[in-house]
């Protein structure tokens, strides 16, 4: 499960680094055979305005992955510092912090994306920041919920009695144990973030044209696609294949790290 | 139990305070306001804007502005829209139905469809299983836009004589109008059938494995009523609750298959009111969406501890 959850995240990071240099086209680069079915030129045909759909649907995986990467390691570090100081010191500020969070939480994350990128004005910069927000509350609880409970356990104990600081037992001793259920559920929300990646470029709040994207292509194919459904078909596998990798990665990790599916 | 509801209830009063702390926030912490978007490109005086903000109160103190909001909210005022002037409780309400019945009946497939697929899973094991847990990983990859999208595809290419995209209002047509929302509503729910799928199997797997269910089959019951008295019903509780929790997602998820089907729902007026900046109109849909959120945790709860009575929450 893993071999091929990690096979599969090879094939989207070589889309990631070498995006441009792998396009057999430049995905801007418009041609008078527009909508065309496969050829021995354009593998996977073009699209409306005859540009090559296989290179675009390189590019435009560059754009969709690096914002989904970013926004999700962001989202993952604050994550981290939110859920084990609430977790570990637990107590007061635990109940603050859980608090704010329940209140993120109950909005849903879709419409808070949609009305704060719509407000900022869709740039890549403003994409990656509203989605690690989002994504903050859900990774603090991920993070959270580990740390709960092997701030118990005896070599916890063990390390403070023998003088260890708080801060070093919470970096040393606490953050290993949980780092495989963090794994595990940053691979699922790496699905996820796809998802939002795509559905808000699918809605025209992805980064602005020219740079292709694979939400912000299906969008547009959609006009045409009686016509030539490829044009659709091409971002459809591309956006299932991304969020799939992480999914088939999240069940491999969490068989070998042996991690409870709660 | 009545106790119960009223703790929860109590409970939520807070977070739904916080919620529309940042419904109000929310907005006015981004850059622009109603009286820039309402100006556009023309470039208008200082005085002008001016005047437009004194008119909607947009120049009292936030803090003033808030109470001033808040109260109205309390007695189920929400405010006129800064673009219309209409009350927005007047204008919110029947998009706003429209997207609750279509969150509804996409609940609804995907409880179907979850419920079907993950008992026939756990019952049935072997290829139906391996059948059932395939379909669940391949489909967990499909987000709802793409399913709608292929839908479209599909429609359009192989069946063109039949309209997709003929939305009809309930009060013309009740039964037109559910037609018009299934097949929307279809690729709402499938992604979410998968997880109340895999919670179904889960839950039965566990509850089959029970002291109660070997005693039951070795009295001799039969195969459909151990199903039905003891495997469904205890298997029911972690469903409901996987089903409400799902609820936020269908709810974001439906603002997006609106816009693929042209459903006159929640999703363009949203999109519209941003771009306008109109406060009123976007406080209230945060808040709306999020109190029916938080609402239905509390039944979800509720639901729970009537399923099972172990489950109390003094």
């Amino acid at each position: 499960m893993v071999a091929i959850g990690l096979a599969m995240l090879a094939v989207l990071l070589l889309i990631v680094v070498f995006g441009p240099s792998i396009a057999p086209y430049s995905p801007s680069k418009t041609s008078p055979n527009s909508l065309d079915g496969p050829t021995a030129l354009h593998w996977l045909g073009t699209d409306s305005i005859g540009r090559d759909l296989l290179s675009r649907l390189i590019v435009g995986g560059r754009g969709t992955l690096f914002i989904t990467f970013i926004a999700v390691a962001l989202a993952l570090a604050a994550g981290l510092v939110l859920g084990l100081t609430s977790g570990y010191m637990g107590g007061k500020v635990d109940l603050i912090v859980m608090r704010i969070l329940d209140v993120i939480f109950a909005f849903p994350v879709f419409l808070l994306a949609i009305a704060v990128v719509a407000a900022l004005g869709p740039t890549v910069r403003n994409l990656i920041l509203t989605i690690a927000i989002v994504y903050t509350p859900a990774m603090a609880r991920v993070v959270r919920g580990p740390v709960l409970s092997v701030k118990r356990w005896d070599h916890v104990e063990a390390a403070r009695s023998v003088g260890v600081g708080e801060f070093a037992i919470a970096i040393r001793h606490v953050l290993p144990m949980v780092i495989s259920p963090i794994l595990v559920q940053t691979s699922l929300i790496l699905a996820n973030t796809i998802f939002t990646v795509t559905a808000l470029s699918f809605l025209g709040l992805g980064p602005p044209p020219p740079d292709p994207n694979w939400g912000s292509m299906l969008a547009e194919a959609r006009q045409f696609m009686e016509l030539a459904p490829l044009t659709v078909i091409g971002p459809a596998v591309a956006i299932i294949f991304a969020s799939l990798t992480f999914i088939v990665l999240a069940n491999g990790l969490r068989e070998l790290l042996d991690v409870g599916s709660r | 139990m009545i106790r119960m509801v009223l703790v929860r209830l109590a409970l939520t009063i807070p977070i739904l305070l916080g919620v529309s702390i940042v419904a109000f926030g929310l907005m006015r912490a981004l850059p622009g306001d109603f009286a820039e978007a309402a100006a556009g490109t023309t470039s208008v005086s200082a005085e002008v804007l001016a005047t437009t903000r004194a008119q909607l109160g947009l120049d009292r103190p936030i803090w003033e502005q808030y109470a001033i909001w808040l109260k109205g909210v309390v007695t189920g005022d929400l405010g006129r829209s800064f673009a219309t002037k209409r009350p927005v409780t007047q204008e919110l309400l029947p998009r706003f139905a429209v997207t609750a019945e279509l969150t509804l009946m996409a609940g609804l497939i995907a409880m179907l469809i979850g419920v079907t697929t993950g008992l026939a899973s756990a019952r049935l094991r072997g290829r139906t299983d391996w059948l059932v847990r395939g379909w669940n990983s391949l489909l967990l990859a499909v987000p709802n836009f793409v399913v709608a999208t292929l839908i479209v595809l599909l429609f359009g290419l192989y069946f063109p004589a039949v309209g997709i995209f003929n939305y009809v209002p309930f009060a013309k047509d009740p039964l037109g109008n559910i037609a018009s929302l299934l097949l929307p509503a279809l690729s709402l729910g499938l992604t979410v059938s998968v997880t109340i799928s895999e919670n179904t199997r889960a839950a039965v797997l566990e509850v089959s494995s029970q002291d109660y269910v070997m005693v039951a089959r070795a009295k001799g019951l039969l195969a459909r009523t151990i199903l039905g008295h003891y495997l469904v019903r205890n298997a029911l509780t972690p469903v409901i609750t996987v089903t409400g929790l799902q609820l936020a997602a269908l709810l974001g998820g439906s603002i997006l298959i609106e816009t693929i089907f042209t459903i006159p729902g929640m999703g363009q007026y949203l999109f519209d009111s941003v771009t306008r900046r109109d406060y009123p109109v976007i406080q209230a849909i945060v808040l709306v969406s999020s109190t029916v959120v938080l609402l239905t945790n509390v039944l979800v709860d509720i639901a729970y501890a009537r399923v099972d009575a172990r489950v109390s929450y003094e």
